[in-house]
């Protein structure tokens, strides 16, 4: 038997700080001979990158929705990508422009107009990890088995991800896990300048860093050139700090977004990205040519005496690394043995809740992690807005029969609450999904997909796509929607 | 329906001190096209076969030639024992024999095990319910301890997910020394729409307990291998038995559905033969 192989167009979106990029890319699909290996993707190939755009504002408060998504279509023509034969993707939201105020729906419209199943994402974890893929640092890190960290500068934040190689687990994609991410407040225009060079604006997480060295800042001024040096170098040590702690510096822990590390890693590579981590390596002649202070915070890295000591390794890509990571890499397949009904996929935008490990638990300990779970979703989400909700279950416990049955018990009891027409997602990790898909079925007739061999987490959303390969996987987007 | 190892799917996190090992120190820039130490260890990780064991002078060390006899004696124990009868009782299977008569003749002498002893035909007919749409056929095959391992967790779920489909399994019977085409002789002799034989498969040093499900539309003795269809690596470390269970409920479903097995089911193997 030969592989079976298909297509996916796959495009990626990145609405960033600075700018706004698309990129088109094709999936090879590939099933390999015999009948229990799972699908997975053995390919990705890029076939076009579209122009990098300012990223349209209405003013500083509000992105331009329409003129964003004209770029996209202007992008798809250029391509001769017609929306309705794009099979995945994503639109991702990063950096300051995250925090607008009407990203959300930003996302969702785009997302909604570039394809029928374009997931729409938003978060500095989830952008960490895609700029790490879409950079190489991943492929590194499974090719030379080091422990590599992907530091993405742009204009409103630094996204570190940090992959380690040698995974032993086959459906790692590319055998690089994600150990950490890191996310931090700095970025190359949290300042910016007039024409004349006066300050035209000044981002909260800068004047925290000014007020810290007693650097006078105030829109309007033009300050000289020994002050903004002063807070590049500044801007750099909290990225060097964000790398080499912990123990982390207390202005390094306020500049932060979510939570940082507990333990040090030791690092094989440090690859650079993003649009100010791509001068690190390749200085500007003009320093303030993009009216902010990107260019001499990269000059500030490169010159940082730690900085120098790092084992730098070039990226494949540099500043569309976060879009390349979102039109290649944001799609994973489920296992091959799924239970489905056809009908309810695709499914967007599906909450989940962390049930956690099951394995050890019998009894009322096992009816309460799943009925906790359960109330979090109900408590967290408008159960009517949904097309669903998602229970990942990482492990079930020994996969026999008479366990199985008890699980699928206690499963159908938990989500007895949740409106009856609501679908129910389960996740497991375990290769189970036809089993328990049927032995749920037998006592719940609520709509449900049980999908196995991933591993979301919760708070996670989840974006699942009709099947392909025969039937024998669905597409699946695991990915973040924080605002 | 051919199959091969997901094995993977669940496979070991790499364990702590492993992790341990891997100490590279920011700012230890060393040169990329060394000598990898880890290399070898992390091939040997991705895979159950002996890699990377080590010898001692020409020969191999005493712990890798001990694991090897050991090993070795599992899987001749899995070809040379018996399934447990209390299983077979357990499990409500009629019991049924090949014209084989011991192991070693089970050997040398596949055609016999193709074919039921004349008892046995006689208690089919007695025992066993015609016509059903799917018979089940449990055989020992080439290792006892497979169908041990698998058949307790596999075969209720099977039943379950065919009972809710309305599909009739007739009286599930065990064969002694049967080899996969014996279910044509047996559904032949039903006069059954399908058979389906869960059945031992020869051990591997890796593991004894490996089970395959082979499926057949319409059996007549003689049925061309190819007319088969089959979910195989069905074990704790491959395809997990109850899984397996539930997914050939719906290959069974499929079966019925298109009167047809094997390249005959599926559509892209059909476009294979054509052209």
């Amino acid at each position: 038997m030969t592989n079976r192989s298909e297509r996916l167009t796959s495009v990626g979106i990145d609405v960033g700080t600075t700018t706004t990029h698309t990129v088109v890319s094709r999936l090879l699909v590939e099933t390999p001979p015999g009948g229990a290996a799972s699908p997975e993707i053995a390919d990705r190939e890029i076939v076009y990158r579209g122009a990098v755009r300012e990223t349209p504002l209405v003013d500083p408060e509000t992105i331009d929705i329409e003129a964003v998504a004209t770029h996209v279509a202007a992008d798809l023509e250029a391509a001769s990508v017609d929306p309705d034969t794009i099979d995945t993707g994503a639109v991702i939201v990063t950096g300051e422009t995250a925090r607008r105020e009407n990203a959300e729906p930003l996302v969702h419209r785009i997302a909604t107009d570039a394809g029928r199943f374009v997931a729409a994402t938003a978060g500095a974890e989830l952008e960490a990890v895609l700029a790490g893929r879409g950079s190489g640092a991943a492929a590194r890190a499974a090719a030379t088995g080091e422990t590599v960290a992907n530091v993405d500068v742009g204009g409103g934040t630094t996204n570190v991800a940090i992959f380690e190689g040698r995974s032993t687990d086959g459906r790692e994609r590319d055998g690089a896990r994600v150990r950490e991410t890191r996310c931090l407040d700095v970025g190359g225009r949290l300042v910016r300048f007039d024409e004349d060079g006066r300050l035209s604006s000044i981002s909260p997480p800068v004047r925290l860093l000014a007020d810290a060295l007693e650097l006078p800042l105030s829109v309007g001024d033009r300050p000289d050139g020994e002050t903004l040096s002063a807070l590049a170098a500044a801007m750099a040590d909290r990225i060097v700090d964000l790398l080499e702690g912990p123990p982390f510096d207390p202005l390094t822990c306020e500049l932060a977004v979510g939570d940082l590390p507990s333990d040090p890693v030791s690092l094989g590579g440090v690859v650079f990205s993003g649009g100010v981590g791509r001068l690190v390596g390749s200085p500007p002649s003009e320093p303030f040519a993009y009216g902010d202070l990107g260019g001499p915070l990269a000059a500030a890295l490169r010159d940082h005496e730690r900085v120098r000591s790092w084992p730098i390794r070039e990226p494949a890509e540099d500043l569309r690394a976060t879009v390349v990571g979102a039109g290649t890499e944001s799609t994973t397949l489920s296992g091959r043995t799924i239970s489905l009904e056809d009908a309810l996929l695709p499914l967007r935008n599906v909450p989940v809740a962390d049930a956690g490990d099951l394995s050890e638990l019998d009894g009322d300990a096992l009816r309460e992690p799943l009925e906790d779970a359960v109330a979090r979703l109900r408590e967290l989400h408008d159960l009517a807005d949904l097309d669903g909700v998602a229970l990942s279950i990482p492990a079930v416990g020994p996969l026999e029969y008479e366990r199985l049955g008890v699980v699928a018990d206690v499963l159908a009891t938990a989500v007895d609450s949740l409106p009856p027409s609501l679908p129910v997602l389960v996740v497991t990790r375990q290769n189970c999904a036809k089993a328990l898909g049927q032995l749920l079925r037998r006592r719940t007739d609520r709509p449900l997909v049980v999908l196995d061999e991933l591993r979301p987490r919760g708070g996670d959303y989840l974006d699942v796509g009709t099947p392909i390969a025969g039937h024998r996987s669905v597409p699946v987007v695991v990915k973040a929607l924080a605002f | 329906m051919a199959s091969d190892a997901n094995s993977d799917a669940d496979g070991p996190e790499p364990t702590a001190d492993r992790d341990a090992e891997i100490e590279t120190e920011v700012g230890d820039d060393d040169d990329q096209d060394g000598p990898d130490e880890d290399a070898l260890r992390r091939i040997a990780d991705r895979t159950p076969t002996r890699l990377g064991v080590g010898r001692s002078g020409p020969r191999p060390t005493t712990e890798s030639l001990l694991a090897f006899r050991a090993d070795h004696a599992v899987a001749r124990d899995a070809v040379h024992s018996r399934v447990d009868d209390e299983l077979l009782a357990e499990l409500e299977l009629v019991e049924l024999r090949t014209r084989v008569e011991d192991a070693d003749q089970y050997l040398a002498r596949p055609d016999l095990g193709r074919e039921l002893d004349a008892e046995s035909r006689e208690r089919l007919r007695e025992e066993c319910e015609p016509e059903p749409e799917v018979q089940l056929i449990v055989s020992d095959g080439l290792s006892s301890t497979a169908v041990e391992a698998n058949v307790p967790e596999l075969l209720p779920i099977l039943r379950d997910g065919l009972a809710d489909r309305g599909i009739s399994v007739g009286s599930p019977v065990f064969v002694e020394f049967g080899r996969v085409d014996v279910m044509d002789a047996i559904g032949e002799e039903l006069g059954a729409d399908c058979c389906v034989i869960l059945i031992g498969e020869r051990p591997g040093l890796g593991s004894a307990e490996s089970l395959s499900a082979y499926l057949v539309y319409g059996p007549e003795r003689g049925t061309a291998t190819s007319k088969k269809s089959v979910v195989s690596n069905v074990h704790d470390g491959g395809l997990p038995p109850v899984e397996a269970g539930a997914e050939l409920v719906e290959l069974i479903e499929d079966t019925l559905a298109a009167e047809a097995s094997g390249i005959d089911l599926r559509e892209d193997d059909r476009e294979f033969r054509e052209s």
